[in-house]
């Protein structure tokens, strides 16, 4: 369950109950500063982010300038510990660096005692979370309570939106290969065309040669398919490595589970099984007299 | 005369034929469209900046306009330096802050809404569809809060900063001064504006704004004029138009990665296609080349013939699949219209001539390509072997 201000326009999901708050706060270079201004809390200490750290070059211990906006007087603090950021996708793009600080540390800071942005709430097993948010909200004014799986659908509509255009491109590629395999299934009755009219004369049933085309369309597609599910796994591992050190994070980019290589496998045969039929239909329909040259 | 060897040609095989142009039709409409998303956020939103009609911006140091809830205190100061500043015409302050908007009456309506708080006079940020710019005590809606609240023209609006109830945070009443149409506003974003000093008043934030626009005098550069303005401040960012593009840019590199990586998947397919199609065509045609060669037609016109083959393929595949990339980049569009934060008037995939002729020009001359490589090696083969062989 999520508690925040109104206008708050960034939710990002937390998994424990804490109370945060967020603000814009300049990290500096350290310069000595003679004496330590009122707003400065005693024993300033502040957690990094590990890629702004690195950038950077701090390490635990080193003393930076931190003020809460640009013509702020700067306080001294420590870096008391770098972190990983964790991997979450909503904050990729984010331009500035993240640091941790104590909640009073940047409640002083900043002038905001005893305010939060938002806080969570973890609930008992079996709660409603939907009427304890209706039951909890005319207690907080000016708050809005949320379970936090709205707050989790609310801040992952870009990445709806990007699987959208996935699945988009992924229909029109579909669309390209079994033109493609259309195409090379045409080429091959046609070039099978004599062969095929002799084992009709022969007395081969059309049934069995049917089946033969369309098992040689469907095994070619899988082959095919599983050639292009190796390329998949490498691809997927180049996009990982690039987008990893791209963003300098470790969140992972490109999975491929067994569900995508089972609907990728089914796909392909399945095109490749309508190709053949297709191919198979055309080229059992012809007199095998004619085709010989009749 | 080519060519109609070729027509001829192809309509002796028409499922094989027009499986190939459905091929490279579907290919090339996937390259133009990747050419399109490569280049349609960068170019639409650069147009929809230079709409404006200001050259910088100016915001708190280390952000973009509309980026953060950051604003710039002590701005009558800054605006007095900035507009000392040889080059600079005109500045046109915002403050953006979120506000709430109830019906005065007891119908008891309210929408969160943003708030712009602008010069008066200034439609930097808004087009007047209906009405009049909003004077002191005034705010102008967009058409969803208007639809939202049911109120028009002449009508009164309880105001308070969003998150504000009861007792707590200042609070006060507007008339709606018109309606207008928002540049920036993203997709179900509600917007409203109001004088700059109302709203700095009603969000507690005096002498302060999120934002500045500068419009710089004829014959000057945007660039030596942001140099001269920081030279002169130094805590807050002036960016360039052509800066806040490349940064929008940087945020969504992921769409500029995808469109090349389809693009160039979709050029090899097109190209394989093209190619063993001629490949097939001309291992099927082995013994009438020989004969050819045998009565004395030349390597090169041989050559030409089997290449015009790709060339009214790829031609007549390449127009379909432009066309049809125009209604193609028209449906993916309709998917990214709901990317969140970016302003609906910002497009992923702008129809230009362009990426059209580029889409075009690159699949013929890689189709021509493919088709060249097997027509070569067919005419390099021994005539009297090819003959012997081909014999009935």
């Amino acid at each position: 369950m999520r508690v925040g201000y109104r206008g708050l326009t960034r939710i990002l999901p937390r998994r424990h109950s804490v109370a945060l708050s967020a603000a814009s706060v300049a990290l500096l270079p350290w310069v000595p500063i003679g004496a330590h201004a009122q707003h400065c809390p005693a024993g300033l200490e502040v957690l990094v982010e590990r890629p702004y750290a690195a950038a950077a070059g701090l390490t635990v211990g080193s003393a930076v300038v931190v003020r809460p906006a640009i013509e702020a007087e700067p306080c001294n603090a420590v870096v008391a510990g770098i972190f990983e950021p964790p991997p979450d996708p909503a904050t990729l793009n984010a331009t500035r660096p993240r640091v941790l600080f104590h909640l009073p540390h940047l409640q002083t800071l900043t002038d905001r005692r005893n305010e939060v942005d938002y806080f969570t709430v973890r609930t008992r097993p079996g709660t409603d979370l939907a009427a304890l948010a209706t039951d909890l909200e005319p207690l907080l004014p000016g708050a809005q309570v949320l379970p936090v799986s709205e707050v989790a659908e609310r801040s992952s509509t870009t990445f709806r939106v990007v699987s959208r255009f996935h699945t988009a491109i992924a229909v029109i590629t579909l669309i390209a290969g079994g033109v493609f395999l259309g195409c090379i299934m045409i080429l091959k009755v046609q070039e099978r065309r004599l062969p095929i009219a002799a084992a009709r004369l022969t007395g081969i049933p059309r049934r069995l040669l049917f089946w033969w085309t369309v098992a040689e369309a469907a095994m070619l597609s899988t082959l095919g398919g599983a050639a292009g599910l190796g390329v998949g796994v490498a691809s997927s591992a180049v996009v990982n490595a690039y987008y990893q050190r791209y963003y300098d994070t470790t969140l992972v980019f490109s999975q491929v589970t067994g569900v995508v290589v089972t609907e990728a496998l089914a796909l392909a045969v399945l095109l490749g099984m309508a190709a053949g039929v297709f191919a198979a239909t055309r080229l059992l329909a012809s007199d095998p007299l004619d085709e010989m040259g009749r | 005369m080519l060519a109609l060897n070729s027509i001829r040609e192809f309509r002796t095989r028409p499922l094989r034929t027009l499986l190939t142009l459905a091929g490279v039709a579907v290919t090339t409409a996937m390259l133009a469209d990747m050419l399109m998303l490569g280049r349609g956020i960068t170019r639409s939103f650069g147009e929809l900046l230079e709409s404006r009609g200001y050259e910088l911006r100016l915001a708190p140091k280390g952000t973009l306009p509309f980026d953060t809830e950051a604003t710039v205190p002590g701005f009558a100061t800054l605006r007095d330096s900035v507009e000392r500043v040889a080059g600079v015409d005109r500045v046109a302050p915002v403050l953006a802050a979120s506000v709430t908007l109830e019906t005065a009456d007891d119908a008891g309506r309210s929408v969160e809404a943003l708030a712009l708080g602008m010069d008066s006079g200034d439609q930097g940020l808004y087009r007047l569809t209906e009405g009049e710019m909003p004077r002191p005590g005034e705010v102008l809606t967009d058409a969803d809060v208007r639809g939202s609240l049911g109120v028009g023209p002449g009508n009164v609006v309880r105001l308070r900063p969003a998150g504000a109830t009861g007792a707590w945070g200042r609070r006060s009443t507007a008339q709606v001064s018109g309606t207008g149409e928002f540049a920036f506003a993203s997709r179900g974003d509600l917007q409203v504006v109001m004088r700059l000093d109302d709203l700095q008043e009603l969000s507690s934030q005096e002498d302060q704004v999120s934002f500045a626009m500068i419009r710089i005098g004829e014959g000057f550069e945007p660039d030596s004029v942001r140099a001269a303005i920081l030279a002169r401040v130094d805590r807050v960012e002036i960016v360039t138009l052509a800066g806040i593009s490349e940064r929008l840019d940087g945020r969504l590199s992921y769409f500029r990665q995808t469109a090349l990586i389809l693009a160039s998947v979709s050029l090899v397919v097109a190209t394989l296609l093209v190619g063993t199609l001629t490949a097939v065509s001309v291992s099927e045609r082995l013994g009438l080349i020989a004969a050819l060669r045998a009565i004395g037609l030349s390597r090169r016109r041989i050559v030409g013939g089997l290449a015009a083959e790709s060339v009214v393929l790829c031609s007549i595949g390449g127009a379909v699949g432009v066309a049809l990339s125009v209604v193609v980049a028209g449906y993916l569009e309709s998917i990214l219209s709901d990317f969140p934060g970016l302003p609906v008037a910002v497009r992923f995939f702008v129809v230009s001539a362009d990426s059209l002729v580029t889409a075009f020009a690159l699949l013929l001359v890689s189709g021509t390509v493919a088709g060249l490589i097997p027509a070569l090696n067919a005419t390099r083969l021994e005539v009297a072997s090819i003959l012997h062989k081909e014999a009935p």
